[in-house]
């Protein structure tokens, strides 16, 4: 209460401020009056009694200020006043000013700028209703490679009848799909779910519905739901759209509602965002009745756990669950298969790869901020240095050490405030194009947004930047003595300044340990590229073009006219011939769509035996399936390591064969020759294995190539067909000319994702690119800065000692003498900030291991190359104005 | 022994400044500093120009109010009087000076027994 009024007569204080001012003169004039009257009357002279008076009175203008420091809210008063007052100084400054405010604004909008990433990506929940209680379900199986590997709808409606861990429980089935009905078929993604997808999730359709859990039925249900991208790009945005009929493989359906921009599915797809959303209860034709548990067709299935379990609990009972089952069923579960299940908060299954990239760079982003933050402190040091006897004279005229400081920061909150102000407009204005430059696939991108949240964050930054690299050279500026500082205030500033120059040395060390730390992590991540690209891809690019064809599979298999595999067969041997007839084209394959390299699909795995192992020792084990037709290896020249691979006389009827890679020898066959082995797959079919051939690295130059089988397409040819062609034609001729010959043979099939080897390895690494180039700029940014810390230490050590340097020249001193005198100070800050930034490397290098490849987090040649470059650079800082030392003229010196 | 000139506490001489006024009814600074000079016998020896820092201050708190009006030699001054609240946190003060006067003066007389 008390606080309150003080506060209000002050506030009212700050308006009346000159009226007031004019009453404490009147009561000031009018008290000295008297005293000076009293002392007259005591005898004394008028002139001395007047100085009596104003003796006996005390420091009017101290009073003068205290009064009115009491009597406004003195805070916000002096921030008036220092706000100004610090304004006149960049004014004065222009140059350097600009300077300062371009550095803090790059400083400061990176750091928003990644952090805005962080935030959207990392930190924001999942925009669903309780998103934490959201979790991804997988079954696991041992060994490496075997995670991950899909349910069986028998497993999935066992879990759907856990009411007791899961509210609800959704099947995930991301498909191609054709959508037929427009001016031309279109391959769309479509997203198979259980009806309850929408309940789960807690999501609402901006216009129209969705369906519910209430509608479930054993097969697909006519209602799906459209993404507002489809409804843009096909429907024209037209609200008449709920209602209408489209044709998704060959089926029709009918639209009920469209989900707004913003909705995201929380998981994987096949590739880009969800256009449909369909359900089903997977019990009906086209999967397969009745449901074997043995076969794992759905990839994945996403929960909401009911209130109040966490996700140990819930995962020690399906752990319960899973063994109950591998009892029921040892067949289907042996007990060296380890099956398990599994359970990932939906955030952290979806953002989780790109986690520690992104750490990793705000780390970096931070330190190019702290470091920018030495650089100004650095500056301003320097500048205090010639404001020395503007604060000397400040300090006698009574101001007090902690106005100084608060004066100070003020100017430097304020020089950051500016900086902050300037990233903003910038990344507001970049915003779109900065985001386009992230690299695909990185979750959650499309809700990355720079709102007012984030500019208020960036001026919080910039205010908390403005104290840390203001403080230092506040409290020590303001340390002078004044006495001194007055006195000696002449060209070379006195004591100030070598105490000044000694602070700014330690700033200037502690900028090249910090550029150390980012040159080591920048050195680090282009080693693991450069192993990267080191890494045999096991095919030759060049010339190398794939794209993809959907054959519709309709819900009714009367209806499907690509059912079994003759059918599918048919059209794989009517389609070679014609892909080899295309322009420039010198061979062409056809494979799953899954046999293209770096697209990032995964076969599932299928268990398959040996035929020759010891009944007792009989294991089933899991492994990659795909199927190609006989010029594959060659058309991506894949080595054959040994036997041969499929000819023409593979087909349909005759014995099955299948090719296997080397890391399927390496890990299955490494006694026996693998050519000639029998293995029985899960139908029980028998495939001899004809060939090894080399590994393809199709997940990532940087990942362990997993054991793979080739079938012949022939014997058993997928939906989704994929076309490899060496050519000499760019990508456009090749998509042109593919369109017609696929729509020749069946006007229903779309042709889609028609790309270039190049392309797709180059996208493979975009994320490692990406963030080898960011902590490469940085790196580079750090370099500068401290190059530039580096040389203005040493010209400013130069310009002190130039009287000293051109006494010693003129007493015969040798030009080199004078440059080691010269270097000193800069090779010592140097020194001092290698060895402590190395320290620093050496300990935090291990927190990016996860984005090293080929190299250990303290590579040798890193650890040594950088600091070799680092001090060579800083050499040549000092080298500059250290030479210019030696040219002194002796005149110019001592005047 | 006299002390400092800026050694005089602060509250202190919020109390003096309010306890004279208490005694004398509504006085200008000047007058306030003569009280002072006259009661403390030159032992407490202090800027004038304080005075209206605490009186500022004593305003701000609401103790004491003030208004312009005219001096015996017939000239502008403004005048500060003690309001209610303001007796009551006198009333308020001197008792607890009392109280740490008297707790002060036991253990002094304590340490000098031995």
């Amino acid at each position: 209460m008390r606080r309150l009024r003080i506060m209000i007569t002050r506030l009212a204080g700050m308006f009346r401020r000159n009226r007031t001012d004019d009453d404490l003169d009147l009561e000031i004039d009018e008290h000295l009056r008297a005293l000076t009257d009293r002392f007259v009357r005591q005898g004394l002279a008028p002139d001395e009694a007047a100085r009596a008076a104003r003796r006996q009175f005390g420091g009017v203008t101290q009073l003068r200020e205290a009064h009115r420091e009491a009597r406004g809210l003195p805070l916000v008063e002096t921030l008036r006043r220092d706000v100004v007052l610090g304004l006149r100084m960049l004014r004065q400054h222009p140059a350097f000013s600009v300077a300062v405010i371009a550095i803090l604004a790059l400083g400061i909008g990176a750091n928003v700028a990644i952090f805005t990433v962080v935030n959207t990506v990392l930190l924001q929940p999942l925009p669903f209703h309780e998103p934490d209680r959201l979790v991804r379900i997988f079954d696991d199986l041992d060994g490496p490679g075997a995670r991950d590997v899909g349910l069986s709808v028998p497993e999935f409606e066992d879990l759907r009848a856990r009411t007791d861990l899961f509210q609800d429980v959704s099947a995930i089935l991301p498909a191609d799909v054709a959508l037929a009905g427009g001016d031309h078929v279109e391959r769309i993604e479509l997203l198979g779910t259980s009806p309850a997808y929408f309940d789960l999730l807690g999501a609402t359709a901006a216009l129209g519905r969705t369906y519910h859990r209430a509608e479930w039925q054993p097969g697909f249900l006519d209602e799906v739901v459209i993404s507002d991208g489809l409804w843009k790009r096909q429907f024209g945005a037209d609200p008449h759209a709920i209602g209408r009929q489209v044709r998704l493989d060959e089926d029709s359906y009918t639209i009920v509602g469209v989900m707004p921009p913003g909705f995201r599915h929380p998981g994987p797809t096949v590739s880009g965002d969800v256009d449909v959303w369909a359900a089903t209860g997977f019990l009906a034709p086209p999967f397969p009745t009745p449901a074997v548990r043995a076969q794992r067709l759905v990839p994945g299935a996403i929960a909401r756990l009911q209130p109040g379990l966490t996700i140990d609990q819930t995962e020690r009972r399906l752990g319960a669950l899973a063994a109950q089952l591998a009892q029921a069923y040892p067949t289907v579960y042996p007990a060296r298969l380890r099956w398990a299940l599994r359970l990932e908060p939906a955030q952290a299954s979806l953002t989780g790869d790109v986690r520690p990239t992104l750490l990793v760079l705000l780390a970096a982003v931070s330190v190019v901020l702290l470091m920018v933050c030495v650089n100004v402190a650095s500056l301003l040091v320097a500048r205090s240095s010639a404001r020395g006897r503007e604060f000397a004279i400040r300090q006698a005229l009574g101001a007090s050490r902690a106005r100084l400081v608060r004066q100070l920061l003020t100017e430097s909150v304020l020089v950051a405030l500016l900086g902050g102000v300037a990233a903003i407009v910038v990344l507001w204005l970049m915003q779109a194009a900065l985001v386009a430059r992230m690299p695909p696939g990185m979750p959650r991108l499309a809700e990355v947004r720079f709102d007012w949240r984030m500019m208020a964050a960036a001026l919080g930054l910039s205010a908390a930047t403005g104290v840390l690299f203001g403080l230092t050279p506040a409290l020590q500026a303001s340390a002078g003595d004044p006495n001194r500082d007055l006195n000696e205030g002449g060209r070379n500033g006195g004591m100030q300044s070598v105490r000044q120059s000694r602070a700014r040395a330690g700033l200037v060390a502690a900028e090249v340990a910090l550029s150390v730390l980012l040159l080591i992590g920048a050195g680090l991540l282009i080693r693991s590229f450069a192993a990267t690209l080191r890494q045999p891809p096991g095919l030759n690019p060049d010339g190398l073009a794939v794209g993809q064809i959907w054959i519709p599979i309709p819900n009714n298999p009367k209806a499907n006219r690509y059912l079994t595999v003759p059918q599918r067969a048919a059209f794989v041997r009517k389609l070679l011939p014609e892909l080899a007839g295309l322009p420039g084209v010198e061979q062409a394959a056809l494979g799953n769509n899954t046999d293209v390299p770096f697209l990032g699909g995964v076969a599932g795995s299928r268990f398959f035996a040996f035929r020759d192992e010891p009944s007792e020792h009989r294991d089933r084990h899991a492994v990659e399936f795909g199927a190609v037709s006989p010029a594959y290896f060659s058309v991506l020249g894949t080595r054959i390591e040994d036997g041969r691979v499929f000819t023409d006389l593979d087909a349909e009827t005759s014995q099955p064969v299948v090719v296997v890679n080397e890391a399927f020898v390496r890990r299955f066959s490494q006694t026996q020759r693998a050519v000639g082995r029998r293995l029985v797959d899960g139908a029980g079919r028998e495939l001899e294995i004809v060939g090894v051939v080399g590994d393809i690295r199709g997940r990532g130059l940087d990942a362990t190539p997993q054991p793979r089988v080739y079938a012949s397409i022939f014997q058993s040819p997928s939906a989704a067909l994929a076309v490899f062609v060496r050519t000499r034609s760019d990508v456009s001729t090749i998509e042109a000319a593919l369109n017609p010959i696929v729509h020749r043979i069946d006007p229903e099939l779309p042709v889609f994702g028609v790309r270039t080897m190049d392309d797709l390895m180059a996208e493979s690494m975009a994320r490692r690119r990406f963030s080898l180039q960011l902590m490469s700029l940085f790196a580079v940014v750090a370099l500068l800065l401290s190059a530039a810390g580096v040389y203005g230490v040493v010209a400013f050590a130069v310009g002190q000692r130039r009287q000293e340097f051109g006494i010693r020249l003129a007493l015969g001193a040798r030009p080199f003498d004078i440059l080691r005198i010269a270097f000193r100070p800069g090779l010592a800050l140097t020194a001092a900030g290698l060895v402590v930034g190395l320290g620093m490397a050496a300990l935090m290098t291990q927190l990016m291991s996860s984005l090293l490849f080929g190299v250990s987090a303290h590579d040798p040649l890193t650890f040594v190359a950088v600091p070799v470059a680092l001090g060579l650079i800083a050499l040549v800082a000092c080298l500059v104005p250290a030479s210019r030392a030696t040219k002194t003229p002796l005149m110019r010196a001592l005047r | 022994m006299t002390l400092p000139k800026s050694e005089v506490l602060q509250g202190t001489l919020d109390l003096l400044v309010l306890k004279t006024l208490d005694a004398m009814g509504p006085q200008h600074g000047y007058g306030i500093a003569r009280r002072l000079e006259q009661i403390s016998e030159d032992a407490l020896r202090l800027n004038e120009g304080t005075v209206y820092a605490s009186l500022l201050r004593l305003q701000q708190m609401g103790w004491i109010g003030a208004t312009w009006g005219v001096s015996d030699h017939n000239r502008k001054a403004k005048f500060y009087a003690i309001t209610r609240s303001g007796r009551r946190q006198l009333a308020r003060e001197a008792a607890e000076w009392a109280r740490v006067s008297r707790v002060i003066g036991r253990v002094l007389s304590l340490a000098t027994e031995r």
